[in-house]
């Protein structure tokens, strides 16, 4: 294990993307194809084929013993075991790193089982851990969406952050009709756009720069769901187009994430941005999100006509460790990277047998993974259970970050209730009703 | 009496019905002979809702006053305010076109009509347009261009405007009284004008008007009124906070609130109860006074938050050197004043209603400062001279046209 502190010595922070399974293969490929100077690529994968297609990454195969390069076939345990027989070289892979995104589909075997153990390697080896994934369509299957949903969990209680977009936006963005080639494709691209997107705002030299500091502040050891948002406008007003663009972009959800957020990285790269069109941007977005620490960067003088705004959307989240009593050691000294704030149920104490494979560890961080329980077959589907699976696949919204939100969807009925003021004309500044009382919107306990 | 004038001023307040009866003498000394009041029942966040129960409280309050100041009441100057209401300002230009170049009376008047040509929604009228600085081919601060040579005279208003129809309602009401409305002022205007005094004019003061439905504020700075502003948020909405997280009855949070309210969390009162259980359903019940003082010092500074925000982003906040003065039934919670200043790092004062003399009792009471103030700004209309009549014109004249005067 490194210090992190003595990595980040260089001008640029070291960024490596991880694509782990076949869908997290051929977005790293595209990546590093187009990515900024200064990104690593790495493809990973249980499945030989899909390796053999890379050209422009690295490429390594996991599990080389257990499924010998054939592909997990969907199972997830089995991917996770091939990944931790790989536990030293990934390791290795990984050290020196300040920035690892790990880009995996969920719902597979091996992006739903490997990048939860990657990204905690890569939390323990002191980078920040950013998590890319997609999610399936819900017409791919109940199993499938829900084994993402798992995935989507563990990865986020290990990465710092996780960047979600689940492929059955982009039918609400485009319409049922679209070809199932265009809506991967668009998938896609949000994918690429969120990793180019950071990694821009991060390496190209700028008047106003968003340090990795900057995202480091705001993500690490979140454990949120974030969103980035990418969006690119020309002509006349570009400002305001790309104002538009953003707030019409499924995870801005028109704005709403925006005022959830708890922290927003403002990035516009384009060629001679005026202060106009940065005042344009800065204010649309801080007018939605009025507690929100805000930063902005500015980049690319005189050098295309577009202009491209990235915006990385961070939800406050729970600190790791900050209310889960552990009594487990911190071997990190970062202090909380691996403590995973797991909740009991997850942890299956006496049942390491595969999580402990290839772990030279003296088992204190034996906590540290999830259980996930294997997914119900079809017919052991019982309607109870389908209601308990879309209920926990309801909580991995990302809104959940924010507590009052919680409250509001257990009490509606108190949250409704305006008292005297229920029939008049409600008193609204900037998105908040002011009738409610102020220490509910602000969230205070009485306690 | 033959020498000094009657003048009344009318607030239907959210909280109470308030008539203040002033005299005026030929010198323009204000003198208030006498105040009437009752609960007001029948309006919520500064604007009628019941237009029956309204009319029976300004009623009570008019007879009371009548009877105090032993007149009897024919004419109101009315108070309004509401959500509705807002201020801002407007520039006028006018170029000089006679052959002297000098700057002519008509020149004045043309200049304002000029600034008072406003694009403003269909639905809205202008409340008042009030003068701030002339210009004079650039030279700024000019306070009477009448006699001085220039090619161009500009000048600066600031306009308040609201929705007609709410601005009509208690027009109407009143009206229904049989009584005149000789002209309607802004809430905010004439708070300040009962307790600011030329100097704190000069110097930059904020006005707070702490209302039960709305507060109001207006900025003062090198004499004029520089913004104002309104947001329905009040007393009341201290009571139904508390109401809801205390979960007592209104009347009672009420009580709580007069009874024990803060505007600053006390710690000591953090862990301390308070008994309910004279008149509470349940017997022994106990809320914590921590919690109380909590929800009611958040819902004050979210207030005054807002307030500063407003101001700082008019860029008036550096403007204020003599500070900010908080006045409506809001400036008696304890401690409101170290709430402001911790919001505005600036002074605060509660106001007082300085500039006039009369009935002890009312100038001691900030909350009064909205009646007493109408009063000298009925003063000031009347003692206008044609051409300083101008303000507020454009009401008396939609007033006159919809009653047929």
């Amino acid at each position: 294990m490194s210090n992190p502190d003595e990595q980040t010595v260089g001008a640029n922070p070291t960024i490596r993307l991880i694509g782990l399974g076949e869908t997290g293969v051929k977005l790293v490929e595209t990546l590093a194809m187009i990515a900024p100077e200064g990104v690593e690529a790495d493809s990973m994968d249980t499945d030989n084929r899909s390796l053999s297609r890379c050209h422009q990454s690295r490429t390594f195969l996991l599990g080389q013993a257990i499924p010998c390069g054939l592909g997990t076939g969907g199972d997830s345990a089995l991917a996770r075991a091939a990944v931790e027989s790989d536990n030293d070289e990934l390791t290795e892979i990984v050290r020196g790193t300040d920035l690892v995104f790990v880009v995996a589909g969920m719902g597979g075997g091996t992006g739903t089982g490997a990048a939860p153990f990657l990204a905690n390697l890569a939390k323990e080896a002191g980078a920040l851990v950013v998590g890319v994934a997609a999610t399936p369509f819900e017409c791919e299957g109940i199993q499938r969406c829900n084994q993402a949903t798992g995935g989507l969990r563990d990865l986020k209680q290990v990465a710092d952050v996780v960047f979600h977009f689940p492929n059955q936006d982009v039918i609400l963005m485009e319409g049922p009709d679209i070809a199932l080639h265009q809506a991967l494709e668009i998938a896609n691209r949000h994918l690429c756009e969120a990793v180019l997107g950071v990694s821009r705002m991060l390496l190209e030299p700028g008047m106003l720069n968003v340090s990795f500091a900057d995202l480091q502040a705001s993500v690490r050891d979140r454990h949120s769901l974030g969103s980035v948002v990418h969006v690119e406008a020309s002509g006349e007003d570009r400002a305001d187009d790309a104002v538009r663009k953003l707030l019409a972009h499924p995870a801005a959800r028109g704005g709403e994430t925006l005022k959830e957020a708890s922290s927003l990285l403002v990035h516009l790269s384009g060629g001679d941005v005026t202060m106009a069109e940065m005042n344009a941007v800065t204010s649309a977005i801080s007018n939605r999100s009025s507690s929100a620490k805000l930063v902005v960067g500015v980049s690319g003088q005189g050098r295309e006509a577009a202009l491209q705004l990235t915006v990385v959307i961070a939800h406050a989240g729970k600190l790791a460790g900050a209310d889960q009593g552990s009594d487990q050691p911190k071997p990190n000294p970062t202090g909380q990277a691996s403590d995973l704030g797991y909740s009991d149920s997850f942890i299956v104490p006496d049942t390491g047998s595969y999580l402990d494979l290839g772990k030279e560890t003296d088992g204190k961080n034996r906590g540290g993974f999830a259980y996930t329980p294997p997914a119900p077959t079809a017919d052991a589907l019982t309607p109870e259970c389908r209601e308990d699976l879309i209920r926990v696949a309801a909580k991995e919204e990302p809104n959940r970050t924010k507590r009052r939100k919680i409250v509001q969807e257990l009490l509606p009925l108190e949250i409704v209730s305006k008292g005297r003021f229920e029939k008049s004309e409600p008193t609204i500044h900037k998105g908040e009703d002011l009738d409610q009382p102020t220490y509910i919107r602000r969230g205070a306990v009485l306690n | 009496m033959s020498d000094s004038q009657i003048i009344v001023g009318l607030e239907i307040g959210t909280s109470k019905v308030c008539v203040a009866v002033g005299e005026v003498s030929e010198n323009q000394v204000v003198n208030i002979i006498g105040i009437g009041q009752a609960k007001s029942r029948g309006v919520r966040k500064g604007e009628i809702i019941d237009v029956t129960l309204a009319e029976e409280d300004v009623r009570n309050a008019i007879v009371e006053a009548e009877q105090v100041a032993d007149v009897e009441v024919r004419s109101v100057f009315l108070g309004v305010t509401g959500s509705h209401v807002r201020g801002f300002n407007n520039t006028g230009v006018h170029p000089v076109v006679s052959a002297d170049r000098e700057i002519t009376g008509a020149d004045i008047q043309d200049v304002i009509k000029n600034a008072k040509a406003i694009n403003l929604p269909t639905d809205h009228s202008v409340v008042h347009v009030i003068r701030q600085h002339f210009r004079v081919d650039g030279q700024d601060g000019v306070l009477n261009p009448e006699g001085m040579l220039g090619a161009k005279v500009e000048v600066d208003v600031h306009v308040v405007s609201g929705r007609y129809n709410r601005l009509q309602n208690p027009i109407r009401l009143v009206n229904g009284l049989h009584l005149e409305v000789d002209n309607i002022s802004s809430s905010a205007l004439a708070s300040s004008l009962a307790i600011l005094g030329t100097e704190q004019k000069e110097l930059g003061t904020l006005v707070i008007d702490l209302g039960a439905g709305v507060t109001e504020y207006a900025v003062y700075s090198a004499g004029v009124i520089k913004h104002t502003g309104v947001l329905a948020v009040g007393g009341d909405h201290v009571s139904n906070d508390l109401a809801y997280g205390l979960k007592v009855p209104l009347a009672r949070a009420e009580q709580i609130k007069i009874d024990h309210g803060s505007a600053v969390i006390d710690p000591e009162a953090r862990d301390r109860k308070i008994d309910l259980s004279d008149d509470s359903l349940i017997p022994g019940r106990q809320i914590n006074l921590g919690h109380m003082q909590k929800i009611m010092s958040m819902r004050l500074q979210e207030t005054l938050e807002l307030i500063a925000k407003d101001i700082g982003q008019a860029g008036l906040i550096e403007y204020l050197r003599a500070g900010v003065v908080l006045c409506g039934g809001g400036a008696r919670i304890p401690h409101i004043t170290r709430l402001a200043r911790d919001v505005f790092k600036l002074p605060v004062a509660i106001g007082r209603a300085s500039t006039v003399s009369g009935v002890k009792n009312a100038l001691d009471e900030p909350e009064f400062a909205t009646p007493v103030g109408l009063i000298k700004f009925g003063a000031f209309q009347s003692q206008a001279t044609p051409r300083r009549g101008g303000i507020g014109r454009v009401i008396r004249r939609q007033v006159a046209a919809l009653f047929g005067r």
